[in-house]
């Protein structure tokens, strides 16, 4: 089985969560990982249906994200959780738990994700027609070593997903596709030493 | 022993495995028997010492992940050392990023528990794990070989060394053996020093320069007249001395194991299968001097891979495929088949069988399996090279696999009945700790666990 770990994105709503974590989805199944996203919007209308945005209740969710990711990534899951996680001290929590547990910060001012207002929540937060909004009445703790940060203000989508493969290619928690395995001076060598055998 | 003294000794259990490459089961009863090899003696003694089947093709690639992960080929997809990209002729070579079924330390760590592997071939580039590996052949650079990075100044300062030099032995004997010596000695340093230092519920520590050896000088094992002879029992003098080492060692409330990947004959010649479909008009290259596959011409039927694989050039799945599936196909099988099987030299039969795929293969990962497999008569090393003008000659290898001689022990008594295959050991290991086997697994546990 190959190894399991918990890719965990945080960041304020629009920020980018979901569209990274399933582009890195797409390709660690292409790598052939098994991949299991727990995206916020989503795990809010199953597991933690009826939770309201109460810290509380913000903290229930997060835990439950984090007791099935902590499921999934000791079988050998890569478990992808993309949900705002406000409050660092629940994050920490949660990483403690898995051990495994691969941070990635989404950052994006406040000002672009509610120009951007990608689901049009931020004009009837700040309308107060939605109370506890993250970032406008609710608070985002940024976390203060995540493994990996990208930043939506000023990098394309397609330039922080690389930096997230790299990243997580960099510290080992995925392997780089099999034709880099061997560059081409390796393969030479390679050669050499199964023809010395009269393998080729 | 009560259930809860049972429940605990298995979570405590551990289980060390020796690895010696290419080390027939008979060489090994040869040596305990005349005095060559007393540690191996009485730690037989005490157990079972078992002749084993390994996989067919019996290449150590293949052979070792068979034993690694309990499954067919079919199912962790490592043919050979080399083998063709999908859809193409193009060469590569498989590593352990090929491997689709998992390690048996995987599946231990998944459990909680640690595991030290080092040298198995077809590990390399090293994965992470719960523990430590040192990537075997076809291992180029060490650090791509160790995990985790954080052990490579205790190889530097043990002198580590990946393999031998094979080129030093077309140089001169004396030098080859230096250099196998040289590198045992290293090895056996750092397998006693993981041994020692590491936690660990496995531990795998293989030699593969029995293998180097017995390629080039396996003449000197069988001929007592011969100059390194006594330079030969040297060696396993000193791989006896590790064994006692380790054995001597071993913690309360652990099994040991040994095994082999294949076993070792002398070669009478070495038969090129690509020269044989050549002179049969199967194939055909675009040059006079073809130095790999890749430069097959159109119209051709079949190619072979080293050591003992053929391939039907089919239509939908080579670039160049001209055989039909179904009625074509088979017809051609059963005719390359008919053709290998008459083959004889001397008045004796070269090959001892030809399977079909579906014969020895079972698993997910048929279609890039070979259509046909060949299993020589002991004698005759079957090739995979391209560029040969005779059907057979001989080289400077002395020795060849075998693929019904190697070796598998455990320190017990109550071994099944049944001839040993590779592929059961890693299910024996997940049993002996107390681990269940996962389903679909090629092999079954050696020992009755119920």
């Amino acid at each position: 089985m190959q190894k399991g770990f918990t890719l965990w994105f945080t960041g304020l709503s629009g920020a980018g969560k979901t569209t990274l974590a399933h582009m890195v989805e797409t390709e660690l199944r292409k790598r052939n990982y098994k991949v299991e996203v727990l995206d916020g919007d989503v795990v809010r209308t199953n597991l933690s249906k009826g939770l309201g945005f109460s810290k509380e209740d913000r903290d229930t969710n997060i835990r439950r994200i984090g007791f099935v990711c902590h499921l999934l990534s000791r079988n050998g899951v890569v478990a992808i959780s993309a949900a705002i996680s406000p409050y660092r001290a629940i994050r920490d929590e949660v990483r403690a738990q898995i051990g495994d547990f691969v941070e990635v910060y989404v950052r994006c001012p406040l000002e672009v994700v509610a120009a951007r207002d990608v689901k049009g929540l931020y004009a009837k937060a700040m309308a107060g027609e939605i109370p506890a909004f993250t970032g406008v009445s609710d608070p985002y703790e940024e976390p203060l070593n995540p493994e990996i940060v990208v930043d939506s203000s000023t990098q394309t989508k397609e330039e922080s997903y690389a930096v997230i493969i790299s990243r997580l290619e960099e510290l080992g928690y995925i392997l780089k596709p099999e034709t880099e395995v061997y560059s081409e001076d390796e393969e030479e060598e390679v050669k050499r030493r199964l023809e010395e055998l009269g393998y080729l | 022993m009560g259930l809860f003294d049972r429940f605990k000794s298995q979570r405590e259990r551990k289980v060390v495995l020796i690895g010696l490459d290419g080390t027939p089961y008979t060489l090994l009863r040869q040596y305990s028997a005349d005095g060559t090899m007393p540690n191996l003696a009485r730690i037989a003694e005490a157990g079972s010492l078992r002749q084993m089947d390994v996989s067919i093709p019996e290449v150590s690639s293949t052979s070792w992940t068979c034993f690694y992960t309990g499954s067919n080929p079919a199912q962790h997809g490592i043919y050979g050392f080399l083998d063709v990209q999908p859809n193409s002729y193009k060469i590569y070579f498989p590593n352990s990023r090929n491997v689709k079924a998992p390690a048996v330390w995987d599946i231990l760590g998944n459990h909680g528990k640690r595991s030290v592997v080092i040298n198995v071939p077809e590990t390399y580039p090293a994965k992470p794990l719960n523990g430590v590996l040192i990537s075997g052949f076809v291992a180029t650079d060490i650090k791509k070989a160790t995990y985790p990075p954080e052990l490579l100044p205790t190889l530097s300062e043990l002198q580590y060394r990946l393999d031998p030099d094979a080129t030093k032995a077309r140089e001169s004997k004396e030098v080859f053996l230096e250099d196998i010596f040289d590198v045992f000695e290293k090895r056996q340093r750092t397998i006693l020093h993981l041994f020692e230092q590491e936690k660990w519920s496995l531990f795998i520590g293989t030699v593969t320069e029995t293998d180097r050896l017995h390629h080039f000088m396996w003449d000197a094992a069988t001929d007592a007249q011969h100059k390194y002879h006594d330079a030969f029992r040297e060696f396993y003098r000193r791989v006896d001395k590790l064994l006692g080492e380790v054995y001597d060692r071993l913690p309360a409330e652990t099994t040991f194991m040994m095994c082999s990947d294949h076993g070792f004959t002398k070669i009478e010649q070495q038969v090129y299968l690509n020269y044989w479909l050549k002179s049969q008009g199967y194939l055909s290259f675009t040059s006079e001097q073809p130095r790999s596959i890749e430069e097959i011409a159109p119209g051709s039927r079949a190619f072979a891979l080293d050591p003992t694989r053929i391939y039907i050039n089919l239509k939908g799945k080579y670039p160049q495929g001209v055989v039909e599936p179904g009625a074509e196909y088979e017809q051609l099988r059963r005719e390359i088949a008919d053709g290998l099987l008459s083959l004889e030299h001397n008045g004796h039969k070269v090959l001892q069988r030809v399977f079909m795929k579906e014969e020895v293969f079972h698993g997910p990962l048929m279609e890039q399996a070979p259509d046909l497999i060949v299993l020589s008569n002991y004698g005759f090393d079957i090739k995979g090279a391209v560029n040969k003008q005779v059907l057979m000659d001989t080289e400077i290898f002395t020795g060849m696999h075998t693929q019904d001689d190697a070796h598998f022990f455990i320190s017990r008594k109550g071994l099944s009945e049944r001839k040993p295959h590779i592929c059961d050991i890693a299910p024996t290991i997940l049993k002996e700790l107390g681990v269940a086997v996962p389903a679909g697994m090629a092999g079954t546990p050696l020992l009755n666990y119920e």
